[in-house]
Parts: structure tokens; sequence; C-alpha cells
């Protein structure tokens, strides 16, 4: 189902644009250049911020996509996921002393475990079933997992030390950027494009989605599907875990994340089309730019046209939604979703 | 479908036996079950409204005994958010659509009134009781108009969209209503000066309603608003509206080719929700003598949401028992300290579960996971509406 026409018809499919998309994508495209003009070093800022929001964002909803469009669940505890990851990142960390890059072994691979238990205890009972048992099933998971780790952690925020080899700034001529943050996108933007390869393009990916098509048929014809489900939790839950533990260095984490960030990745998902890999990812991307150059882009109207009051504080958390209104009306299934699917 | 008065047409509760119809599907099948249901007596056709009177009756001295909890406090809000977890019961119970975000709802009753009441407008005082009332009016027609739009805008989408827009549109409510960019609803710091009318008064702690002279204790103003509230959301359930809207739930397409236009009882559906939980918004500003923003955020919406399923959405008293459930632990728990059996004089264990219970959210979670994995429409009334049959299948003479 997640099978989508190639890069090529999709390419197609953007060029076909009606005169009022395009009028828009032209006014986007000035408001950014006099942003880019007015303010290039708070552009540039928010544009690598929003990059690296985007990345973590793709890294969640990529999970939710594949398991939603994969196995129809609605996985409400996908935050809990990266929340958990984060949390593993930090204990490695800073109750056990591990070097980073080991922490960023371990969560995932935590995270993918939590997943697997999921699935197995929780989730195998609901493939088949009404989405919103699903839906609420997760809830409930979601809501153990946060008293869980208010219990092992505490409510209060946590946040180990950078690593010091990624501690310092990198010079991108007209402002500075944490290497952290570049970091941050390197290993979100590699290990999104592996998941994306392993499911379009490999013998796994494809027994997968066949037995999402007709599963009677695909284990008819040899294929161990339950494990291959379970594996692909396992792979949801593990690049969410990976995505925790990438935010818990730079900003930290408290129990309330998981909900937060769940919320915006169903976003993401619903803006990209449900069971669509490919438009969660641009929708991610897309959502994490909005939500840091729309402030942007606003305050230098604001500077240019000298009207103070388009500059308003706080506009970005506000973006997604927005967004996704503006897609849900003009294109009710998502930018790149297909019709029918959870409807 | 005359004089049909049941909570609801399903026939008796699981394990009920004896004398009532069998559930038929379940599970994975079909959502809700249905039976037939034979002439009710007039006893039987006005239990609804008798229960609720008795609980009204019944609850505070119950809640403020020592056995329970042992202050009564607590039995007015219990009502207020009853009413408020069976607004929303009529939509996810009765028509079938999940709201994730219901306390954008609750917050049109909270804010509305509380923001007029504070900075008065134009002829209206601040503080006034007239002010107050038209905050309310303006409340009612506000959320309807807003969760009519709503409906008619996300309505069409199926289920799970349903679910995550509407928790998206309640988030970006909630974010503008943190943001505060016309400096009415106080950001995170909500709403605590000035936000009442005149006629409440309040004495140490204790809230009273002083009108024509008289002065009335804010429980029963609170019981009296919410048996009103409760008997019209009854009279709607079992009206033919409340019957195509569950004629919508159970089979939407055999509904849509028998001519019921699905759509717009949805929309209306949502639009009914949302009046009845502005209007439980309403009674909580007064009760929390203020507006908290904690009340419209995600975690608000998503406790209504285990609230009602935790009660038993197939049932009319399900809410009323999920949310008095509901409230019950968090009060009873998180104050429990030790645990001692089977009595403190002669104490065989005792268990320090101090530490433990003040994560009960914890354990209300695995509660729920497991509810909605066996019977995610039967719930705690599910259960003990069973109880009855299920001792009489036991204990009762063979008849047969």
């Amino acid at each position: 189902m997640s099978e989508t026409p190639g890069t090529r018809s999709r390419l197609q499919r953007l060029s076909e644009l009606s005169p009022a998309a395009a009028l828009g994508l032209l006014a986007g495209v000035l408001l950014l250049g006099n942003a880019a003009v007015q303010e290039p070093g708070f552009f540039i800022d928010q544009a690598i911020g929003g990059l690296v929001y985007g990345m973590i964002l793709v890294m969640i909803s990529l999970g939710l996509a594949l398991v939603l469009g994969l196995m129809g669940v609605v996985n409400f505890a996908h935050g809990a996921l990266f929340m958990l990851g984060g949390y593993f990142t930090y204990a490695a960390m800073a109750s056990y002393g591990l070097p980073f890059w080991v922490a960023l072994l371990i969560a995932p691979v935590g995270a993918g475990v939590v997943g697997i238990v999921m699935e197995v205890i929780v989730l195998r009972r609901l493939y088949g079933k009404n989405p919103i048992i699903g839906l609420l099933a997760t809830f409930g998971l979601t809501l153990m997992i946060s008293e869980g780790v208010r219990f092992v952690w505490g409510a209060s925020a946590v946040q180990p030390d950078k690593p010091a080899f990624l501690t310092g700034g990198t010079d991108l001529l007209v402002t500075q950027v944490g290497t952290y943050r570049l970091f941050t996108v390197v290993v979100s933007a590699v290990s999104v494009a592996a998941v994306y390869y392993l499911i379009t393009n490999t013998d796994l990916g494809l027994t997968v989605r066949a037995g999402v098509q007709d599963g009677e048929m695909t284990e008819f014809v040899g294929v161990n599907l339950p494990i291959r489900f379970t594996a692909m939790f396992f792979l949801g839950s593990a690049i969410a875990g990976l995505g925790g533990a990438l935010r818990v260095v730079e900003q930290g984490m408290d129990p309330g994340v998981g909900q937060d960030l769940v919320l915006l990745a169903f976003v993401v998902v619903v803006i990209g089309g449900v069971g669509s890999i490919f438009g969660s990812v641009v929708a991610g991307l897309f959502v994490g730019w909005a939500q840091f150059l729309v402030p942007a882009v606003l305050s230098a109207l604001a500077i240019t046209t000298g009207i103070s009051s388009i500059d308003v504080t706080g506009i970005g958390v506000l973006v997604p939604f927005l967004v996704m209104i503006v897609v849900l009306l003009v294109r009710p299934r998502g930018l790149f979703g297909e019709e029918g699917l959870l409807e | 479908m005359s004089g049909h008065a049941d909570e609801q047409a399903s026939g008796g509760g699981p394990g009920g036996g004896g004398s009532g119809g069998d559930r038929s599907g379940g599970g994975s099948g079909s959502w809700f079950s249905s039976g037939t249901v034979g002439q009710p007596s007039l006893f039987e056709r006005y239990r609804i409204p008798l229960g609720l009177l008795v609980l009204v009756v019944v609850l505070r001295p119950a809640v403020a005994s020592d056995v329970l909890l042992g202050y009564d406090a607590i039995a007015s809000k219990m009502l207020i958010m009853m009413l408020f977890v069976a607004a929303f019961n009529l939509l996810f119970g009765y028509t079938g659509l999940l709201s994730f975000g219901h306390a954008m709802f609750l917050g049109f009753g909270l804010y509305i009134p509380a923001i007029l009441v504070q900075n008065g407008l134009w002829v209206l005082p601040a503080g006034g009781n007239v002010t107050f009332f038209a905050g309310v009016v303006l409340a009612v027609a506000a959320v309807a108009v807003y969760s009519y739009l709503l409906g008619k805008l996300i309505v069409g989408m199926g289920e799970i969209y349903f679910a995550l827009l509407t928790l998206a549109f309640a988030q970006a409510l909630y974010f503008i209503v943190l943001r505060d960019w016309w400096e009415l609803t106080g950001g995170s710091n909500g709403l605590s000066r000035g936000t009442l009318p005149d006629f409440v008064e309040q004495t140490r702690g204790a809230i009273s309603i002083e009108a024509f002279g008289l002065s009335v204790d804010w429980y029963w103003v609170v019981g009296v608003v919410f048996l009103l509230g409760m008997l019209a959301l009854w009279q709607l359930i079992r009206s033919p509206f409340g019957r195509s809207a569950i004629a919508v739930r159970e089979n939407e397409q055999l509904a849509r080719a028998m001519g019921i236009d699905t759509t717009r009882y949805k929309i209306w559906a949502v639009t009914f929700s949302g009046v009845f939980s502005a209007l439980a918004g309403v009674l909580l500003a007064i009760q929390n003598t203020g507006v908290a923003i904690e009340n419209l955020n995600v975690f608000t919406s998503g406790d209504t949401v285990l609230m009602a399923v935790l009660g038993g959405i197939s049932y009319f008293f399900g809410p009323i028992a999920g949310a008095f459930t509901w409230l019950f632990v968090e009060d009873f728990l998180t104050d429990f300290e030790l645990w001692q059996f089977p009595l403190s004089e002669v104490t065989l264990v005792t268990l320090d579960l101090g530490d433990v219970l003040a994560y009960w959210q914890f354990f209300l979670g695995a509660l729920f996971v497991v509810v909605v994995l066996t019977a995610p429409e039967e719930g705690i009334w599910g259960y003990v509406r069973s109880i009855p049959g299920w001792l009489r299948d036991r204990v009762g003479g063979v008849t047969r």
C-alpha cells in the first residue's frame, strides 16, 4: 500500500500545479527571499534550526507512518518511544558514564526492544480491528510509559553533557552553527535514508508490503509475516529512539515530550499523506522549516513594511496546525497520500 | 423505537444471561451489539432520570463519609466532570466519533464567561450577574458555531482523522490561549481574579450562590444544572436524532442507504457535544474560582477519553462511573500512605504504598489497556451491570 509511483511521476505530479498553487509558491519564495535579505544571520539560524527540528520530526513520523501504513495501527505510544530513547541515552551517559557513541547505540536498541514488547503483548491483537481501538490501547501505553519514566527519572527535565568533540561551532559565512546540530542532521539523514531504502528496495520491505496488500496469500507463499511485522515495528521504534537520543543531548527531555511530539508527528503524517513514507519525510522537513521560518519571514516583513504588528511572537508553534488545516482543506488526503486509506 | 428508554439498544450486560438477551458480535467484528427489547414498564422507562436523581442526592454524603474520602468538596467537581464526560460520550459512545481534543469545548465555557466578567463590555459591568449570563450565552453560541464549523470541516474524513484532527485543533487553541496575544486569557497563569459574578459567595473555601435573598449551597446548584444537562442528553439520545446517531455508529453505509444523512448527523452530534461540554466548563470555572490553562491542555482531553472508556462507553451511566472512579482513585490513592491488613489494630501486613501509588496513573493506564483489549465498549459499568445477572444465575432458583 505504501508503494507509490516512482520519483519521476511524483515530480511530474508536482509540475501539474494549478495557477493558484503556483502563485502561492511564488509568494512564498518572494517572502523567503525578503527574509534572507533583511536578516541573513537570523534567517540562516532559523533555517538550520528548522532543518534540525524537521529531521527529528521525520525520524518520529517515519516510524509512525510505517506502522500506520503497513499495519493500520495508529501508534499513539510512538512519541513515548522517542522519549524513552532520550532517557536511555541520559541514563547511559549520566548514570553509567558510558561514552556518547555507545549511548547512541543503546538508545535505539532499547526503544526498539520496548517497541517489540509492546507489539507482541498489545498491538498484535489489534491488527485488522477498528483502528480506534489501536489508538486507545496505545494511548494507555503512553500513559504507562510516561508514568514509568516519571517514576524512574523524576518529573523534571534531564540533559546529559554534550560530548566534547561536538560542543564547538562551525562557521557558515554569515553565522555560526553548533557542530552538534549539524551532526544531528547528518545522523538523522543517514538513518532515514537507510530505512527508506530498506522498505522500498529490499526483500524484507517487499515481503512486508506484499503482506499488507494480501496477508493470507503472502503467508501462503512461505513468508513468515508476524516476525516481519515485528521487525518493522522494531525498526520504527528504533529510529524514534535514535531521534530521542539526538534530541536529549541538545534540548533535554521531560516526561511530557512524548505526547507533544507524537502530536506533531501525526500532523506531519496527515500533511504528507497517510500511507506514504516519502510524504512523511517531505512533510516532516516542511513542518520543521515552516515552524522556524514563518517567524523569520514575518519579522522581515515587519521590517520591510514598517508594520510591527505583523511580527507575532510565538506564532511558530501554531504553524504546523495551520499548515495542516490548509492542506486538509485543499487536498484532504495529504500531499502524497493515497485516496481511501483509513477513511 | 417508541417509548424505549433503555440505556441503549443493548441487550443486557455481558454474562447477564438469565432474562437479558445475549450480545451478538463483540470483539473484532461489529463494534457494538444490539438486542431485542420488549415493552418496558414505567419504572424501566424512567430509570435513568431516577438514577440521576438518586446519584445527585447520594453522591455528596457518600464521598463525605469516612469510609470513602471524608470530605465533600470534591462531590461537585465529580458531577461537573460527569456531565463533561457524558457530553464527550454523546460523540464517542453514541455517534462513534472519537474526539481526542474535547478540552477545547470545555475551554469555551471556562474562558468566555470568565473573560467577560473580568473585563466587562460596553453596558455590561465587570463582575455583574447579567454580564455572567451574557457570557454563558455567548460561550454557548460561540462553541455551537465553532463545533458546527469544525464538524463540517473534519467529520467526513474518517474516524482516525477525526481523532487526530480534534487533537490538533485543540492543541492550536491551547497555544493561542497560552500565547495570549490580546491579553485576555492570562496565558500560562490562567485567570484567577475577578472572574466570578457577584452572586457567587466564597466563605472559607466553600462556595454558595446568593440570589433573591437566599443562600444556596454550590453543590445543589451544580446538581440542578447537572440534572438538567444530563436529562437533555438522555432525551437527545432517545429522540429520533439519537437513534439515527446510533445507526450511523453501528453501520454507516446501511444508515446512509436507509436515507439518513450521516454527515449531517455527525456534524450535529459534534455541535451538541460541544455545547454540553461548554456548559460543564462554565460550572468548572466557578468550581475552581478561576480558570487554569491546565484544563485546556492535551492531558485533560486524554483524561476524558480514559474516563469514558474505563466507565463504559456503551452505557448512559458509563461516563458517570468512569468520571467517579477516576476522580475517586486520584484523590484516594494520592493520599494513601500505608496499606494495613486486616485492620490497623491487629495489623498482620503493613505495606508502604505511598511511593508507588503516587504513580497511580501507571496502573490506571494498565487497567485501561486491559479494558480496551478485552471489552472496549463495556468498561466498569458494563461489569457492574453484569453482577446481578451473574448472581441470579449462580444463587437464584432454577426455573427452567
